[in-house]
């Protein structure tokens, strides 16, 4: 019976020895990667408070893919989550982590961690506006901050009126969609200044600009709130030119992009879509099926147009990617992080 | 007077019934020979009693749950929001009872055992698996039962209680009572405040600081007041419990770079008022219980940084009428009436809601000889759906004659409805859900003997069970969360206790431990692509351990206990992990007599003593060795 006692005992003792701590990965690569033009980051969210956030790589001559490059790059450290968005710019890779209210610095070449910015509050999209200075939309702060990209500090920020989304710059003009309010803002980048808002559908959360220099902006329509809404945007004259309104109230399509010679668009709405910016109505046929899958992002190759769409299946798994040619047939499938919501091509 | 063998069919019934014995026995002296038949009954059911020193060496229900049983315990950290899962069923699939009283939220299905400080308590018994059912609260997980002694005739009595611990915990508890034959009335004062500010390393940094933990605070309170009247065979009383909780919700690890204060993001705070009315009594053809209740709860959450300041209230009335008839000395007819109304009103729904949730239990119970058999069914009313039958029949075997190797087995069909917040919670809330369904069955050994001085009870149980239609909440096509009947999940595993009684001279050994194995798997693919089938489901560890060893000696005590929690997933497709963790805790205590009514007690808690770093959920800070020192006055 003693003996029982000791042995138990012993067990408890000796197994208070170093262990891992935190969350770990069975089947993840630990190749460090050099990271090349053409090549496929995917942006994983993970969930909420997990702390999962991931980055994938891709690389499309090969089909092959490496998870947690970042991790990998950065001593294990976790990347945060929710992965917004990422952007490349000089060099440098800026990772928007939304629910880790801070975005990370990255090298684009070997993914490591260079400077992380904190004291955002829920931020969405980084943009850069000059080579010294990016906006950064958010959620909840009812602003867009400003970032000194010299230092990596927020030095300011521009008061909206609640959710901004997606950024874009043209002509010295930046453009942000206004989720609360449905509106387009107009910022002037050199002095921080508000200088305009225009209103657009319910909910504007995408955002792009074609060839012939007009902006387009997907409108998701809220939860039944209002009809979804393409709009094509003239910024010389800050006026609409045309609406194109989706039938059924149930639909809230998102992740407008357009192709490398800015005469595509491509959409999200349950299924991937195609329109022509000549178009005159929204597209009735569908390009890519979602075959019951939940297609939750979307990238266009901005080389060979190739179509990448994410299913992060039942949120709490590896996603899934599908990559299709421009024409929709399925060239490769493969496994990425959890929750795949977003594409960066690099440059 | 009644005869032993009465005795024994009416320990059975208290025992099925979910009476508690502690509670009964206080109350006549027949009954108190129940309390030395009560380990030779026959169960059909498995259960779980958590003894008295169990339950003196934690603060609260989820540390006492953790520490004690096999089930598993999610806490996202001390006083922090903590929920208790059976057998890898969910945290809503738990039902608890109050004095007979169901606690369940008719929002979340969920009750926070971080809210029910053990002092308010005089005892705990878990029922796994089906014999959920046979106590009324028709769980498909199990349920724990929370209980209060009633005992008249002690005349006046004080406890106070104060503890001081690490981090700036200070828990006072202060009990008055007296009874005399005819009259009980009993007052409880309970205050725990506790900055749980610890350090602790940060290992999602790359420099991994040293940082101390900010924004934790927690304040609770809570009083607690019980009148009874004892008649002749039967007792008459009320209770009434308020208690009062405010906690900071502090960050993850990954926001916690330095020790810069700043303000919490966000706060939680939960009040509750409990009134309950209580009648039970027997006769020699009949024991009955009836339960009136009222039960009010509030919880505000604030988060700043999205201005949400939202607020949920929710209002039950349950009524239960509990009786045992004896057809004759072998043969019980026993009958369960729950007639319960809830309401909820919440900044997420659009408007309030409420329904019937009632539901009716019959069955017999029969001793054939060495064979114990019974057959119950319940019978569901939920708003206007209602399910006839839901059968259990449960089968106990003595194969010995003094009944120490007994042999049980059950089986059990039952249904979980949705709750408020799937129905309706806007947006996402789907009012087409159908009630998750369970097929059960459980095959159980149990041995008990005594070799000189040393008891030796062990218990080993096999589990198996089916959930249909389990509900899990998922992003639509226009990412909206809603919940669906999507999941299939089979649990299956084995539950082990070992409790051993010794002395060696002066010297008394107390052992208890327990040892689960669960293997939680969906069943059930979303698309093609699902990865998760056939996978544990998510913080549903493998393995689990614990144990207390106690050894007293004079007024001195000693106990260790050890908790071995394994590596739980993160992922439905099983690739991430949070490994194992083992955490030891030792109390050291002594008892002083300063006169014959008078007693001091004094104990030293170390809480994790080798002081191990882990996570219980990822990226939560945990604490290191901290103390609690406790110092208890009685006087009679």
């Amino acid at each position: 019976m003693r003996l029982l006692y000791v042995t138990l005992l012993s067990i408890s003792l000796f197994s208070c020895k170093k262990e891992e701590l935190g969350p770990q990965c069975i089947n993840c690569s630990n190749d460090s990667i050099e990271s090349e033009a053409a090549d496929v980051l995917i942006l994983n969210e993970g969930n909420f408070g997990w702390g999962n956030g991931s980055i994938s790589y891709y690389q499309p001559h090969t089909k092959t893919v490496s998870d947690n490059v970042y991790k990998q790059a950065n001593n294990n450290i976790p990347l945060g989550d929710v992965v917004q968005s990422a952007c490349q710019f000089n060099n440098k890779i800026y990772v928007v982590a939304n629910n880790s209210s801070k975005v990370e610095v990255v090298n684009s070449s070997n993914f490591s961690n260079i400077a992380s910015i904190s004291g955002f509050n829920s931020p969405r999209y980084f943009l850069p506006v000059s080579y010294s200075k990016a906006y950064v939309s958010d959620l909840y702060s009812n602003s867009i901050q400003v970032v000194d990209l010299t230092n990596n500090t927020i030095t300011g920020s521009i008061n909206t009126n609640g959710w901004t989304e997606q950024l874009l710059l043209y002509n010295d003009t930046v453009y942000a969609c206004d989720m609360s309010n449905d509106n387009l803002l107009i910022i002037n980048p050199s002095n921080n200044t508000l200088v305009d808002s225009v209103k657009l559908g319910v909910e504007p959360n995408s955002i792009t600009k074609d060839k012939n220099d007009k902006l387009w902006i997907m409108c998701g329509g809220g939860f039944q709130e209002d009809n979804a809404k393409l709009i094509r945007f003239n910024p010389q004259t800050r006026t609409i030119e045309a609406t194109f309104i989706f039938s059924n109230i149930n639909q809230s399509p998102s992740s407008l992009i357009m192709d490398n010679e800015k005469e595509q668009l491509y959409f999200l709405n349950n299924n991937v879509y195609k329109m022509d910016i000549s178009a005159t109505s929204l597209p009735s046929s569908v390009l890519i099926n979602n075959n019951s899958n939940t297609f939750y992002g979307l990238g266009v190759d901005p080389i060979n147009e190739d179509i990448y769409v994410a299913d992060a299946i039942d949120y709490v798994q590896s996603g899934i990617v599908f990559r299709y040619s421009s024409s929709g047939s399925l060239i490769h499938q493969f496994n990425v992080g959890i929750i795949p919501g977003k594409f960066l091509f690099i440059e | 007077m009644i005869s032993i063998k009465n005795i024994l069919i009416l320990v059975i019934l208290l025992l099925l019934q979910g009476f508690v014995f502690s509670q009964e026995t206080r109350d006549t002296l027949q009954l108190k020979t129940v309390l030395v038949l009560e380990s030779k009954v026959p169960a059909a059911y498995k259960s779980t009693q958590l003894d008295s020193s169990a339950t003196r060496q934690a603060v609260n229900l989820s540390e006492l749950l953790n520490s004690s049983s096999p089930v598993f315990v999610k806490t996202y950290g001390s006083g922090s929001l903590a929920s208790v899962s059976f057998r890898g069923t969910g945290a809503n699939h738990t039902s608890v009872l109050w004095n007979g009283v169901t606690l369940n939220s008719p929002m979340n299905g969920q009750v926070d055992f971080s809210l029910f400080p053990t002092p308010f308590i005089d005892d705990a018994t878990l029922y796994h698996g089906a014999s959920g059912l046979i106590n009324g609260s028709g769980a498909l997980g199990g349920s724990v039962e929370l209980n209060n002694a009633t005992s008249f005739n002690r005349g006046f009595s004080t406890t106070m209680q104060q503890s001081i611990g690490s981090f700036g915990n200070y828990i006072s508890n202060a009990k008055i009572s007296y009874s005399n034959q005819k009259w009980l009335t009993e007052t409880q004062f309970y205050f725990n405040t506790n900055k749980n500010n610890f350090e602790f390393t940060n290992v999602a940094f790359k420099e991994q600081p040293r940082i101390t933990q900010q924004n934790a605070n927690l304040k609770q309170y809570g009083l607690q007041q019980a009148i009874y009247r004892h008649l002749k065979n039967n007792k008459l009383g009320v209770r009434f419990w308020y208690f009062n909780s405010n906690r900071e919700l502090p960050t993850s690890m990954l926001s916690m770079l330095n020790d810069d204060v700043i303000p919490a993001n966000e706060t939680q705070q939960d009040e509750s008022y409990r009134v309950m009315l209580e009648w039970s009594g027997f006769t020699s053809k009949l024991n009955y219980r009836i339960t009136s209740a009222y039960l009010k709860d509030k919880l505000i959450y604030k988060n700043n940084s999205s201005s949400t300041h939202s607020t949920s209230n929710t209002e039950v009335f349950d009524n239960k009428l509990n009786t045992s008839t004896y057809l004759n000395y072998n043969f019980t007819l026993k009958n369960v009436l729950s007639v319960r109304y809830e309401q909820a009103k919440t900044d997420g729904f659009n408007q309030s809601h409420s329904r019937f949730n009632n539901y009716w239990l019959l069955g017999i119970d029969k001793q054939i000889k060495r064979l114990n058999l019974s057959v119950f069914n319940r019978t569901m009313m939920v708003s206007d759906e209602v399910q006839m039958v839901a059968p259990s029949l449960g089968v106990l075997y003595g194969l010995t004659k003094g009944n120490h190797l007994k042999i049980k087995a059950n089986a059990a069909i039952n249904y979980n409805y949705p709750t408020f917040n799937d129905l309706y919670w806007s947006v996402g809330g789907n009012e087409d859900l159908q009630q998750e369904k369970a097929e059960m069955v459980e095959l159980g050994a149990s041995y008990k003997a005594k070799i000189r001085s040393t008891v030796f009870t062990n218990e080993v149980t096999a589990f198996y069970s089916h959930v249909y239609d389990w509900i899990i909440w998922l992003p639509t096509n226009i990412n909206i969360w809603s919940p669906t009947n999507l999941r299939e999940v089979e649990n299956k595993g084995i539950e082990y206790s070992l409790k051993l009684n010794t002395t060696y001279q002066k010297l008394k050994i107390k052992f208890n431990g327990n040892y689960a194995y669960t293997i939680s798997t969906n069943r059930k693919a979303k698309n093609y692509n699902d990865n998760s089938v056939n996978k544990q489901l998510i913080y549903v560890p493998y393995h689990q351990i614990n144990y207390t060893l106690e050894l007293s000696l004079m007024s001195f005590q000693l106990s260790y206990n050890y908790n071995y929690i394994g590596r739980r997933f993160m992922s439905t497709d099983n690739n991430w992990y949070l490994p194992a963790n083992y955490i030891s805790n030792v109390s050291i205590a002594k008892d002083f007599k300063v006169n014959s009514k008078t007693k001091l007690n004094g104990s030293l808690k170390v809480n994790n003593i080798f002081n191990q770093d882990y996570q219980a959920i990822a990226w939560r800070a945990m604490p290191g060795r901290n103390y609690l020192f406790t110092l208890s006055f009685q006087f009679n």
